[in-house]
Formats: C-alpha cells, sequence, structure tokens
C-alpha cells in the first residue's frame, strides 16, 4: 500500500513535469501548427544554467556539485527564474531559425530543422558543461517526508506545486485575458485574426517563449530528481510528446491530463516490472489514439468537401 | 530520360566492376557497404514519405525485424543465409502490416505519435527480452551468405550491396512510374479525389507501408550478415531520426533523393568522424539550415539547376487513343440507375438531408437545385459515399450504395468533382486524367514492380486514351503543364475529364460553372450534352439557372433537407414550392416565375 502511495506520488511529480512540456507543445501547435521536435534539448540548458548561476553564486566554477548548504528556496526560484527567461529567449532564436522560414509550408521540414536546432543546443551544452552530470540538491532538503507511512521526496511535493500553478496560471491566461483571446484568435485562424489587427506573428514569437520557458522550467524542476545533465532531454522531452498526443495536442486541459496519466501509469508499471514501463506507456498510446486519433480529449478533424 | 538512366546505372556498374583496382583499404569499402544499406533503407522509405505522404519516425523498429531475423534465423534455427534474407524481408513485411494497421488510421502528429511508439517498442523488446534477443551482449557468429563456399570478402559485400540497390531502384522506378506511383501521390495530395477515381486509400497508404518496410528489413539484414553479430545498441530513435533524414535532405518524392541523401551524409558522417564534437553540431546545422536553402532536398536543387525541355503536346499521341467521349451507346431507355430512398443525415439539430427520395434515370441529365445551405452537397457527398448517411437507401443498378467507402462507389461506376476543386495540383493535367483512369489501368502490383511488357502496353495505352479525352476537350495542349498552373476554368473543365477517365455510368458535378464566365458556362453546357451523347448519365447541382434549364430533362428541387419538388424543368419554373423557396413565400408568382427563369 505505502509502495503504491509512493508511486502516486513520484507518479504526480513526473506527470506534472510532462504536462508542463505537452502544455507548450499544444500552445506552439495551436498557432503554427508545428512545435520544436527538438524540445528535449530546451531542457538541458534550463537545469544547467540555473545550478550553474548557483554555483557562482556560492563563489564555485560553474561546473561542480552543488552542496545542500549552498542553495535556499529563495536562491533555487532565482536561479529558475533566470534560466526560464535565457531559455525562453532561446525561444525566440529557435523562432527565427527553425520555424518561420517552415511554417505553413507543409511537409516535414520543420521537424528536422527543429530537430537541428535542438542538436545544436545540445552540442553546445556539451562544450561547456561536458558529459558528466550534476546532482543537485532538492531546496526543501534531501530528507524524505514520512507521509501516511510512505516516503516521498521534497522535491516532487515542490515539483506538483509549482507545475500545477503554472497549469492553472496558463490556463487562466488562455481564457480570460486579451492575450490568450489573441492566442486562440490566432489558433482559429491567423488571417482573420491579421484582419482584425493582432499582430499575428507577435503572438506566435510569445508562443515559442512560452513554450521553451516551460520546457526550462521543466529541467530546473526535475533536475534534483534526475540530477542536471545534457543528457536527461531526449527521454523526458518524448514522454511529454506522447503526454500531448494522448491527451490532445489541440487542447491545453487534454495536454495537462495526458501528462499526469502518463506519470501516474508510468510509475505504477514500474511498481511491478520496470523494464515494461515504455512497452506499456507506448502500445498504450498507440490503442488510445487508434480509437480517438486526435487525442482524448482533443477534436476531430473532419475536411470539408 | 530513359538513355540517361541506362547510361547512368553502366556507369555504376563499371564502377563497381573497377573497385578492385582503386587502391582502396577496408575502411573505404566499409563506407560504400554502408552506403548502399542506408541507400536500400531509404529508397523504400521514400516511397512511404516522398510519394503516399505518410511520415515514419520509427523505422529503426523495421530494420530491427531484418537484422534479428537474419540473426535468430541463422544462429537459432539453423537456416542458411541466403534463405534468412529472404524471411527477413518476409517478416519486414508482416511488421509493414503491424505497423499499418494504427498508422492508416491516424494523420498529422499523432501518425507521428504512433510510428515512434513503434520504434520504442521495438527498441525495448529487443533490449529488455534477453531470452531471444541477447539485449546488449546480442547475438554472435551470424552465418553470411557465401557463392560456392567462399564466404564474401569486405570487397564482395559492396558488389552484393551494389546489386540489391540497383535491383531496388530499378523495381521501385518501375512501380513508381505507373498507376501506382501516381496513385501513391494522389493519396499525399488529395485524399478525398483519390477516392472519387477508385483508389482505396487506406489500402495504398498500407502498400507503402509494407514496401518502405521490406526494404528497410533487408537493410538491417544484410547489415546484420556483413557484421556477423547484432545487439540491441543498433536500434535507436535516432537511427530512425536518421533514415528521415536521408531522404528528406536527399530530395523526398525524388527517385534519385534516396541515393544523394544516403552517399552525401555517408560521406559526411565518415569525413567528420575524425572530430566528433564538429559531427554533431555539423549534423545539427545541416539539418537546420539545409531545408531552408534546399525545401525540396538536394535532388530538387538539382533538378531546378537541370531543368529538362519541357514536353511537347502533339496531335499524334492521342489519336492511338480513344476519348470516353467517342462512345455512341444506344440511347439511354430512362431506366431507373439510381434510386434514393428516405435517405437521411443530420449533423446535430442541423438536417441537410431530411428523408429524401427520387429516382435518377438513365441516360437523361438531372439536376439538382435549391437556395445556398439546402443541403445540395452533402446530398451529393452521401451519394458518392464521402459522407455516410444516417439512414435510408442507395441502390445503384441493384447494388446497395449507403454506408460503402467512396472508393468502392466510384468503381461501381459513379463519378464525381467537387464544388472547390480538389485536383492534384503538382501533377499533370495528363496524370489527373490517368488518376481517374486508375481502375482500367490493367497492371497487378507483381507487373508493376517487374516492370514486365503486360504493364508497359497498359500504362501506354492509357495514356493514349487520356491524352485523346483531353485533346477532345481541348486541353490537349495543357496536357503536360501541372494542373494548378491552368486557368480557373480549365481546372474546372480537367476535373470533368478527370472525372469522365474513369468510365462512369453516372456522373456527378457539383456546381461545374460556378466562377466561370458566361462564355466558359455556355461551353460547359456543350460539354455536358457531350457527356449525355456518350451514354453517361449526369447528375449536376447548379445555379446559373439558365444553364439548368437549357440542358437537363429532370429538375430535383431541396429546400431545408426536403425534396419539396421535381419534374420537368418548364413545370419546375412555375412551381409555387420552388419559387417561394426561392424567393420568400407570398410574392406576386408572375414576376417571380420571370426571375427564376
Amino acid at each position: 500500500m505505502t509502495a503504491i502511495l509512493q508511486a502516486l506520488a513520484s507518479g504526480l511529480a513526473l506527470g506534472a513535469i510532462y504536462g508542463l512540456i505537452a502544455l507548450g507543445f499544444n500552445i506552439t501547435y495551436a498557432t503554427t501548427k508545428t512545435f520544436n521536435f527538438g524540445q528535449g534539448a530546451f531542457l538541458v540548458p534550463g537545469s544547467l544554467v540555473g545550478v550553474s548561476l548557483l554555483l557562482l553564486a556560492a563563489g564555485k566554477p560553474h561546473w561542480g556539485n552543488l552542496a545542500p548548504s549552498e542553495m535556499t528556496l529563495l536562491s533555487y526560484g532565482l536561479a529558475t527564474l533566470a534560466s526560464v527567461a535565457i531559455v525562453g529567449a532561446i525561444g525566440i532564436v529557435l523562432y527565427y531559425c527553425a520555424i518561420k522560414p517552415f511554417v505553413g509550408a507543409g511537409g516535414l521540414n520543420w521537424v528536422l530543422s527543429t530537430i537541428g536546432f535542438g542538436i545544436i543546443l545540445q552540442n553546445a551544452a556539451l562544450a561547456v558543461w561536458g558529459p558528466a552530470s550534476i546532482a543537485v540538491p532538492s531546496p526543501l532538503g534531501n530528507e524524505v517526508w514520512r507521509i501516511a507511512g510512505a516516503g516521498i521526496r521534497p522535491q516532487e511535493v515542490l515539483i506538483a506545486a509549482v507545475a500545477i500553478s503554472v497549469m492553472v496560471g496558463l490556463d487562466i491566461v488562455i481564457r480570460k485575458t486579451r492575450f490568450g483571446k489573441a492566442l486562440r484568435a490566432v489558433a482559429f485562424n491567423p488571417q482573420a485574426a491579421a484582419i482584425v489587427g493582432i499582430n499575428v506573428e507577435k503572438i506566435v514569437i510569445i508562443a515559442f517563449v512560452i513554450s521553451s520557458s516551460l520546457a526550462g522550467l521543466a529541467g530546473m524542476l526535475i533536475a534534483p530528481i534526475t540530477t542536471a545533465s545534457v543528457f536527461i532531454g531526449l527521454g523526458v522531452a518524448l514522454k511529454a510528446f506522447s503526454a500531448a498526443i494522448v491527451g490532445g495536442l489541440t487542447n491545453p486541459r487534454g495536454c495537462m491530463l495526458g501528462g499526469f496519466l502518463l506519470g501516474l501509469i508510468e510509475a505504477l508499471v514500474g511498481l511491478w516490472r520496470a523494464e515494461m514501463r515504455e512497452i506499456t506507456i507506448f502500445l498504450l498510446i498507440i490503442i488510445v489514439l487508434v480509437l480517438r486519433p486526435g487525442g482524448l480529449l482533443g477534436a476531430r478533424s473532419v475536411e470539408k468537401i | 530520360m530513359g538513355l540517361a538512366h541506362g547510361l547512368s546505372l553502366a556507369l555504376i556498374a563499371a564502377a563497381l566492376a573497377l573497385l578492385p583496382t582503386l587502391p582502396l583499404n577496408d575502411f573505404h569499402l566499409q563506407i560504400l557497404f554502408t552506403i548502399g544499406v542506408n541507400y536500400l533503407a531509404a529508397a523504400g522509405l521514400n516511397v512511404l514519405v516522398g510519394y503516399a505522404g505518410q511520415k515514419s519516425l520509427g523505422h529503426a523498429g523495421l530494420f530491427a525485424v531484418g537484422a534479428y531475423t537474419a540473426a535468430i534465423a541463422s544462429v537459432e534455427w539453423g537456416i542458411s543465409p541466403w534463405a534468412s534474407l529472404l524471411l527477413a524481408c518476409g517478416f519486414g513485411a508482416v511488421f509493414g502490416l503491424v505497423i499499418a494497421l494504427p498508422s492508416v488510421r491516424v494523420s498529422g502528429p499523432s501518425l507521428a505519435m504512433v510510428t515512434i511508439g513503434f520504434g520504442i517498442v521495438v527498441e525495448k523488446i529487443v533490449t529488455e527480452w534477453t531470452d531471444i534477443f541477447k539485449g546488449q551482449a546480442g547475438l554472435y557468429g551470424i552465418s553470411a551468405p557465401s557463392i560456392g563456399g567462399r564466404s564474401f570478402t569486405n570487397l564482395h559485400w559492396v558488389w552484393f550491396v551494389g546489386l540489391l540497390c540497383i535491383l531496388t531502384h530499378l523495381m521501385l522506378r518501375s512501380l513508381l512510374r505507373g498507376r501506382y506511383g501516381r496513385a501513391f501521390l494522389a493519396v499525399q495530395m488529395a485524399e478525398p479525389a483519390a477516392q472519387s477515381v477508385g483508389i482505396s486509400v487506406s489500402r495504398y497508404k498500407t502498400l507503402a507501408f509494407v514496401v518502405s518496410a521490406v526494404t528497410c528489413a533487408l537493410a538491417g539484414a544484410v547489415v546484420a550478415q556483413q557484421n556477423q553479430y547484432f545487439n540491441s545498441d543498433f536500434i535507436t530513435f535516432n537511427l530512425s531520426i536518421f533514415f528521415l533524414v536521408v531522404v528528406i535532405f536527399g530530395g523526398s518524392g525524388s527517385i534519385y533523393g534516396p541515393l544523394l541523401g544516403s552517399v552525401v551524409l555517408t560521406l559526411l558522417d565518415a569525413w567528420l568522424a575524425r572530430w566528433p564534437a564538429l559531427q554533431h553540431f555539423s549534423y545539427g546545422a545541416l539539418l537546420l539550415f539545409s531545408l531552408y536553402l534546399m525545401p525540396n532536398g538536394l535532388a530538387g536543387a538539382l533538378a531546378a539547376l537541370f531543368r529538362g525541355r519541357p514536353k511537347i503536346f502533339d496531335r499524334s499521341q492521342a489519336d492511338a487513343g480513344v476519348s470516353v467521349l467517342a462512345a455512341r451507346p444506344s440511347a439511354g431507355d430512362g431506366s431507373a440507375l439510381l434510386v434514393v430512398a428516405d435517405l437521411h443525415k443530420a449533423y446535430g439539430g442541423i438536417v441537410p438531408v431530411n428523408h429524401v427520395g427520387f429516382t435518377i434515370g438513365a441516360g437523361k441529365v438531372h439536376a439538382l437545385i435549391g437556395p445556398n445551405g439546402a443541403g445540395k452537397t452533402t446530398l451529393l457527398n452521401l451519394l458518392s459515399g464521402h459522407v455516410a448517411p444516417d439512414g435510408g437507401s442507395i441502390r445503384f443498378l441493384g447494388q446497395e450504395l449507403a454506408g460503402q467507402p467512396a472508393h468502392r462507389v466510384a468503381s461501381l461506376g459513379i463519378a464525381r468533382t467537387f464544388q472547390n476543386l480538389k485536383l492534384f495540383g503538382d501533377l499533370s493535367a495528363l496524370d489527373n486524367v490517368l488518376l481517374g483512369a486508375h481502375r482500367h489501368v490493367g497492371a497487378s502490383f507483381p507487373a508493376a514492380l517487374l516492370g514486365l511488357p503486360a504493364s508497359r502496353r497498359a500504362e501506354a495505352q492509357a495514356r493514349a486514351d487520356a491524352l485523346a479525352l483531353l485533346a477532345d476537350l481541348g486541353l490537349g495542349e495543357r496536357a503536360f503543364e501541372p494542373a494548378r498552373s491552368l486557368p480557373y476554368g480549365l481546372q474546372r473543365r480537367l476535373e470533368i475529364a478527370r472525372a469522365l477517365a474513369s468510365r462512369p455510368k453516372l456522373l456527378l458535378l457539383d456546381e461545374p460553372a460556378a466562377g466561370l464566365n458566361p462564355q466558359e458556362t455556355h461551353e460547359l453546357g456543350d460539354v455536358i450534352k457531350r457527356i449525355q451523347a456518350a451514354g453517361v448519365t449526369v447528375l449536376l447541382i447548379e445555379h446559373h439557372m439558365d444553364l439548368v434549364m437549357g440542358i437537363s430533362q429532370h429538375v430535383l428541387v431541396l429546400d431545408y433537407g426536403a425534396l419539396i419538388a421535381e419534374g420537368a424543368p418548364d413545370a419546375i419554373r412555375k412551381d409555387p414550392r420552388v419559387i417561394a423557396a426561392y424567393l420568400g413565400a407570398d410574392d406576386d408568382a408572375a414576376t417571380v416565375a420571370e426571375s427564376v427563369a
């Protein structure tokens, strides 16, 4: 029982990470029908920049292991904000290099260009930080909390809390604000949005900044659990992509739902047989998509004849 | 083109034959071998990606199927290497079907997901199921083919793979130049239009998956045999991406794209291997910028440099064929060709077709009129099978059509055009018409793959017939131009030509005069009369009342999804219900009748 409770907690935390990144896929897909296939590489600077800032603040070189005493919740928060801002800025570069030339052209060129951008980003990180991983302590301490007998890592609680607040915040922004309305207008019909005076390119760039920032945030949040390294991105981003597709790439709430579902299934299957996690998840995804090609909450697309 | 192609092949064969005279070491031979293997995998994938317009990010899984079949067949089952190669292709085909099964049901990002999922499931199975696949430890001692007891040297391997590449190229070239290649492209460009000429979209997508699976499995099997060892580390998501990159960087949709892609990328990879950091950077930069400079890949960029002379239409090409319009059957007897009863379709609260029933008599021109939003196009979509009805029956020559898929309806002899043109825009006018004739081009898959004379003859005859039809409709001079470059009026006419090429018994025209000027509308009336004279029954939706009244013998009026009147044009013109539907009720009937006319 406690094992299940423990698995649920880590599944929720992992699912929150998937959901955050999946939400980023949703925002750019809605506005441009493209997304960053190389998103995994964006988690890398997300975690490494933040960790390096903390190391530099502690008077160490940018690469090394971080001691728990060198980090407070405040400094972790500030470092997170800084790395989110930097990764968001990289999102603008991504848009101009890899998206803008191909948007609306159909085909798979944007898939390859974003993968290419990710490879460059990852190798740039490799040149700066090297291949070894950096252990990162949690700002809430590494002491396991006992809740109803189950051991829960404080970082898991922090991840869930931050991710859920960001998701709720974004949901409100998309649904209630003027910006959200413009975003939805561009998603629905960019030409019509331009006619009523919405700066479509500005909205699209903001979408890519949000998407990249979310990946950066995910990288910083997950670092205390997976360690920070150049190679953490691909696996996590692939699951997040799966979450977005299964939940419904066109529906932000579907993406979040997909994230939590995937995280929970992964953790629970892991209790049974760890090596069956990926096989189970991807077989389930294929079955779901055969039954609902648009994902669980996605819209069914009908071509008008 | 034929001569240049033969010369290039001879040149490649000569280069392969002269390899022993060159100062090549094993490293060089290994690179040549790798080029060949990458070409094999990419050549099939190009059929899937470049022709059928599908995507796959999981072909490493199919590579694994081939490699592990060859390995296990040899190590565990003791099957001879030659037989294991065939077995690998067979298993490849089976797994191609397996991945096609879910893939043909989804599109866009969901398709990417399904193929990624397939690749990862295979990767995890071969990694974790160590009882059978030996995981990272791998399978040792895979026996390699030998001839006369002499096992292959590295040079022999290059020759062997070179031979496989040339055979694969010849077969795919033969396949793609005929009806199969056209059908793949049709599926990519406009699915509803492909269905309307009798092409089963899911069947052709499946076929493309199977073709790509077989060549990819063959590539995997050859690698396992040459290496005599195979483990799960070969099978990664990155390998799937690499195959896709070879196709797209080389130029998808061009028969030479995979060749260019595999040569350039393999060489680049080998050359940069000395500087691993640079290798990865340049790989990323290549992906990012090459498509910006060459949106259609290397093959596309080269084709733009060496643009051949445009083909010229000449009357004699058409003379060898017979236009569909030249048929002179005995006049239609007006017997019931199509009987619609109680047909119903609702979208939520909107009921575009509300329990409609009518009969279409053979040999006549029927018009379906009604105000905008009356449900005319939905009715047509129900008849052509593009939309499934909620209830009712459509009997065509005694066969029930309700609920049948569009390609099946088309193959029974009902052709259609679309209100919003759905031509295969990048294909020539001739290819559009040839696609119309798709199910009459008698070339079986094996015959087309092997380029047998029967298949070539069928293709030549279909081509001549198509040119004759185009000439007949005044489109002969435009036969070799891409459909999208034709003026709007001619595009409309080309769509009619494509529909006619399927030799339908019933032709459905959805607003054929929309957007035409008065002169073109007049010509359209003549074309429809000639279609009728050729024995084809016509049902047209139209708003131009003078056209409707001038050419049709029977008019059906639809309003709010219900059939409110039918009969001869003169009777319909005076029918008060029709007048009310068009202009609102309680108007002075006489003036109204005037304006409808």
